[in-house]
């Protein structure tokens, strides 16, 4: 019973206010001085990414199919020098009257058709010259539920819209587009004065406030990061492993969208077997030259 | 990354949140350690005559030899994100959290307690990080561990280590993981004692080799 009461009466004076005090009071050395980094993955080389967006395997749309085996309806080559923290992104216009492998030549939307993904892949490599490193597909149902799954994506419009068909009523300005919005944005090509041109143009801003968006939420919340490669990894389908995944997702976190040019690819209105294509332009072709040269500025 | 957003994030809602217990075995060992320190100071009472030399917590101040090193013991919350499908998140969580402990552990104890003296260098502590980071971490270890003051530091106990994680699961497996990470502990060094602290956001990626650390954005020195 003493010991008891000897061993209480010790914790007492273990943690009595008076001892606090004493340990406080007492000068502390300074061990380490205030330091602070940050880094992302040093990949080396650049970047070269498809993103592709099909016309199928959207049910809530009511596009049957398969999405590897739909028309590739929005096309940008997505190029990224991650230690010049630069990049462009090339948008194409989906009737781009191109030579297809093995296929003759026919609009640049239709190689996914005949070959899936793989053919798409090689039919860009040979009109680019450039390699590319990997593809990320996704459908009209995808794109809606990327962009309501992060909350919105922030875009800057870049003209009044009313397009009844693709069903884009959006004013011109800087605003965060749910779902719907963005593919009704990426999408409208009809009722714009550009027509496919501007159609996409306006893909290109997608990714862009789409990256810009990405940024600003791992900002305030790191562990965004995981938010977002968990809606990409069920919303899309890439020959990406994940670890590349999340390394381009870290590094892209460091490239300013301002340091990323969105170029629509030069091409001309024209006719080929009595339907309306997109002959590229020889701006076109110096443009893929610069690129290859490493010049994304 | 933010450490700015830090107090925040650490206050986040407890949706899905699954908070690891205390093993047994370290309760016990903890009352065990508290009726020891209770008899030390009792001895201490006996032998000085009822002095003010609290015993087992080091004062910041005390330049005399080191108490024994506490056990490094990283306390974790996590949460799970899974595929449609996919696993429980709340037993995703769960099933994740043992081996982030042990990474964590290993972080900690490279990066200081084991640290502590210069002698075991970085080595072990870079091995850590996934190669493409692994040269900038090099450049900065610093801010992610005791660095050049660990050649004037003879031991660091650990007092509290705190992580959040959210796990991202494929299929049944962590894939990646974001870890909000703080430590504080004391330093010995032959001027007297002193705070070391560690507040870092890393972000993990799971390989066959175990966790590595894919990006840091981390801070050490005095908490703010």
């Amino acid at each position: 019973m003493g010991l008891v009461a000897a061993l209480a009466a010790g914790l007492v004076v273990a943690v009595s206010p008076r001892q606090r005090a004493t340990a406080q009071d007492a000068p502390a050395v300074t061990v380490q001085k205030a330091h602070a980094g940050s880094a992302a993955p040093a990949l080396k080389g650049r970047i070269v990414l498809l993103t592709v967006g099909s016309d199928s395997g959207a049910p809530k749309f009511g596009r049957g199919g398969a999405v590897e085996r739909g028309r590739a309806d929005a096309l940008q080559l997505v190029i990224v020098d991650p230690a010049k923290r630069r990049g462009s992104v090339l948008s194409f216009p989906r009737d781009s009257y191109v030579p297809i492998p093995g296929h003759g030549t026919n609009k640049i939307n239709a190689a996914m058709a005949f070959g899936g993904p793989q053919l798409l892949v090689a039919t860009f490599e040979r009109l680019t010259g450039l390699t590319i490193d990997y593809y990320v597909l996704t459908s009209f149902d995808g794109l809606t539920d990327i962009v309501n799954k992060v909350g919105g994506v922030q875009v800057d419009v870049d003209m009044n819209l009313r397009d009844h068909f693709a069903g884009a009523f959006l004013d011109k300005g800087r605003q965060r587009l749910d779902g719907g919005q963005a593919l009704a944005y990426a999408r409208a090509r009809k009722t714009l004065p550009g027509g496919d041109f501007d159609r996409s143009r306006h893909q290109g801003q997608l990714l862009l406030g789409g990256l810009g968006t990405f940024q600003r939420q791992v900002a305030e919340d790191p562990a965004k990061v995981m938010t977002w490669l968990g809606v990409l990894r069920d919303e899309v389908k890439t020959d990406l492993p994940f670890p590349e995944l999340l390394r381009l997702a870290l590094v892209a976190n460091t490239v300013p969208p301002a340091n990323i040019r969105n170029v629509p690819v030069p091409g001309a209105a024209g006719s080929a077997g009595g339907a309306s294509v997109v002959r590229l332009q020889p701006g076109a072709y110096a443009l893929f030259g610069r690129i290859r040269a490493g010049r994304l500025s | 990354m933010g450490l700015v957003a830090w107090r925040g994030a650490m206050q986040t809602s407890s949706r899905n949140k699954v908070i690891v217990p205390v093993p047994s075995s370290s309760r016990r060992r903890r009352a065990g350690i508290a009726v020891v320190l209770a008899a030390l100071v009792l001895a201490a009472g006996c032998t000085s005559g009822g002095g003010s030399g609290a015993a087992g917590q080091a004062p910041a101040s005390t330049a005399g030899p080191a108490a024994p090193a506490g056990p490094l013991e990283v306390k974790l919350v996590a949460t799970a994100k899974v595929p449609p499908g996919g696993p429980n998140a709340r037993r995703a969580a769960q099933q994740a959290t043992p081996g982030l402990q042990r990474f964590l552990d290993r972080y900690l104890s490279a990066a200081y307690v084991d640290a502590a003296g210069g002698e075991a260098g970085w080595d072990g502590l870079l091995r850590l990080f996934d190669t493409p980071v692994r040269a900038s971490a090099r450049k900065q270890l610093d801010a992610l561990s005791l660095g050049a003051a660990a050649t004037t530091v003879s031991a660091v106990r650990p007092d509290r280590a705190s992580a959040r994680a959210v796990v991202l699961y494929g299929g049944k497996r962590p894939e990646a993981a974001t870890v909000r990470l703080a430590f504080d502990g004391t330093a010995d060094t032959a001027q007297g004692g002193g705070q070391v602290h560690l507040r870092s956001v890393l972000q993990l990626l799971a390989t066959g080799e175990g966790w590595r650390i894919a990006a840091f954005d981390s801070r050490t020195g005095p908490v703010k």
